[in-house]
């Protein structure tokens, strides 16, 4: 402990021998906390504090005898009335399941892949992980509206190259059906969902010692059993982010549809984003767009419940 | 992040051995089998980046080829028609470079104000209990799920009447709560990722709690940083949807809003230039990214743990 500064470059260490005083930062301790918070929670919530409690209000309206949204209120309270109209709905629950189907398969298989690629990541020598991280990076720097321009252009029934490395010239069109249709969407999704999975996988492993794996591995730890036991009890906080996150947004799916289907999603591509905008923007009808956001909004809430209480629980730990 | 196998007692245990493996043995068997193994991951790696990859060599080749030619029946892997024209008359345009210079201006601003309040919000999270932190979490948390798109109108509204709709000024604030609660996020995870025990101990030893922060948490969360910056960056460098809503003067659009105004015309759409725009939008952001790979690839923590 007394040689410092010299082996110490980081100065993580700063072991300087100065007479403590331990008991005055029991004073600041009252007021930091809320110092750090304030810069960051009056921001998020001058933004969306007053569009949330706007958003609620309108749920409670009837628009249909309205015209243009004009900034106010203008619809006719209506109560819960809009509620009851969704929830009794078979449109809203077809397009829940169908919301929920397809968010699971791209959550899944983008943080299934990208643990994988992390992973591995680990194991590979420094040139392939340059190239890796090259390749990921440059997918995840391609904005999502060009990226479904790209893939509606390589899944094209006519000159699309897909078709005819499949050698199916010119017959399989991809964007009708509605299964492969949102195959094409989940592919465009998970590809771009990828590499910020495993670029934030990989700098969680990092705060994984390697000796402590090898330490495993020579205690006769399978590859199983070390990843379970060693490694992710270090990475599950940036898992269960990672993970509540990809909720989020894969229920939230927009842009790949819309540009997929050419502005003009049939009804079986709708999920529950893509159907509130149409009534919202295209139908005028802000009282059911609302609603629908807002039983979105519940459901998101109610898969994550689980994530929630551990990162609460994880976050209580810590001092 | 309590649930870590190891305590820093362990940690220093380990490092006290010597840090090169003292016993130099002959290449033995399974030595010989790990770098096999590691050659096969090697190759694994190259075939996915050239996988993932694929798309992007595609609009590459949709960039280079003439307008006429990119509704070919008979696509091929090899373009025999190459032509930079696309690159050429975007790099030409002024608008292209105003944009850019917005986005510049946009993205520079919102990522170090978010990275810096996004790490002293993570740091009160990790590291305080307090009255109202599970509140923060939750209200973090949620704010996540709301669909910007609900919210665009009011929004509107309400920049229009602070007067911050068109301008840079307003584009930035914005851009800081779209990616602050992620930021939070993830930077509590790495910050409750390092031991109390080595803040307390500097404590102890005469640091002040500012300064543990500093010569503490700031040098071993430094992937963590990285990591949340990277997002920003490419989170606020491509964001469109705000931006469309806010912006409507072509003098203060920012990339994606100069490429959608491709989109947006009723002419022939013309798709080598969009191409060629989004590839060269990707450019700063690749280049950025092999500075800091070193930082972000060679697993920092590791070593800086080591203290």
């Amino acid at each position: 402990m007394t040689d410092h500064s010299l082996i110490d470059p980081v100065g993580t260490g700063a072991r300087r021998l100065a007479a403590p005083g331990p008991k005055k930062r029991r004073r600041q301790g009252r007021l930091a906390p809320y110092l750090l918070l304030s810069p960051a929670l009056i921001i998020v919530l001058a933004l969306f504090g007053l569009p949330l409690v706007v958003m609620f209000l309108l749920s409670l309206q009837d628009w249909s005898q309205v015209g243009q949204f004009t900034t106010t209120l203008q619809g006719r309270w209506t109560g819960l009335t809009n509620y009851s109209t969704e929830l009794t709905s078979t449109v809203f629950w077809s397009t829940t399941v169908r919301t929920v189907v397809v968010s699971v398969l791209m959550v899944g298989g983008s943080m299934i892949i990208g643990l994988l690629f992390a992973l591995l990541m680990r194991r590979i020598s420094t040139w392939a992980r340059y190239l890796l991280t090259f390749a990921l990076i440059l997918v995840w720097s391609i904005p999502a509206l060009v990226s479904s321009l790209v893939y509606g252009w390589m899944f094209n029934r006519q000159y699309g190259i897909i078709n005819v490395l499949l050698g199916y010239n010119n017959v399989h069109d991809w964007l009708t059906s509605e299964t492969d249709g949102w195959f094409v969407v989940i592919l465009v999704v998970i590809w771009g969902a990828v590499p910020m999975v495993t670029i934030m996988m990989y700098a969680a492993l990092t705060q994984v010692p390697k000796e402590l794996v090898e330490a495993a591995h020579i205690d006769g730890a399978n590859g199983w059993q070390t990843f379970r036991s060693v490694v992710e009890p270090i990475i599950r906080p940036v898992v269960l982010i990672m993970t509540s996150l990809s909720v989020f947004w894969d229920f939230q799916v927009f842009t790949q549809i819309f540009v997929l289907f050419n502005d003009q999603p049939q009804t079986q591509f709708y999920n529950l984003g893509v159907w509130s905008y149409i009534e919202g923007w295209q139908h005028q009808d802000y009282g059911t767009a609302t609603t629908i956001t807002a039983l979105t909004m519940v459901i998101m809430l109610a898969v994550t419940i689980p994530y929630l209480r551990q990162l609460l629980r994880i976050g209580g730990d810590s001092k | 992040m309590s649930s870590t196998a190891f305590t820093p007692a362990q940690r220093l245990e380990r490092e006290a051995g010597p840090s090169a493996p003292a016993l130099v043995r002959p290449r033995s068997r399974r030595a010989t089998r790990r770098s096999v193994v590691k050659w096969v991951f090697n190759i694994l790696a190259v075939v996915i980046s050239v996988v993932w990859i694929f798309p992007i060599y595609w609009m590459l080749i949709v960039a280079v080829t003439p307008l006429g030619q990119i509704y070919s029946i008979h696509p091929q892997l090899i373009p025999g028609n190459v032509s930079l024209q696309a690159f050429r008359a975007v790099l030409a345009d002024p608008s292209f470079w105003q944009a850019f210079r917005n986005s510049l201006v946009v993205t520079f601003s919102t990522v170090v104000v978010a990275t810096l309040i996004g790490f002293l919000a993570a740091t009160a999270i990790a590291r305080f209990r307090f009255r109202g932190r599970n509140s923060a979490i939750v209200m973090i948390m949620i704010v996540q799920m709301v669909p910007l798109i609900a919210l665009i109108a009011p929004l509107f509204y309400v920049y229009t009447k602070v007067g911050l709709s068109e301008s840079l000024a307003g584009l930035i604030v914005g851009m800081l709560a779209l990616t602050l609660p992620f930021c939070i996020w993830t930077l509590r995870g790495f910050v409750a990722g390092v031991p109390a025990e080595l803040e307390e101990a500097a404590m102890v030893d005469g640091c002040t709690r500012v300064g543990a922060f500093f010569r503490v948490i700031l040098p071993l969360v430094v992937p963590g940083l990285i990591s949340t910056a990277i997002y920003t960056l490419i989170q606020t460098w491509t964001e469109f949807q705000f931006t469309n809503f806010m912006i409507s003067e072509p003098q203060h659009y920012t990339l994606p809003l100069y490429l959608n105004n491709f989109l947006g015309t009723n002419q022939e759409v013309l798709y080598n230039e969009v191409m060629a725009t989004a590839l060269l939008m990707a450019v700063p952001i690749v280049v950025l990214f092999l500075l800091v790979q070193r930082q972000v690839a060679s697993g920092l923590t590791a070593g800086a743990v080591k203290g």
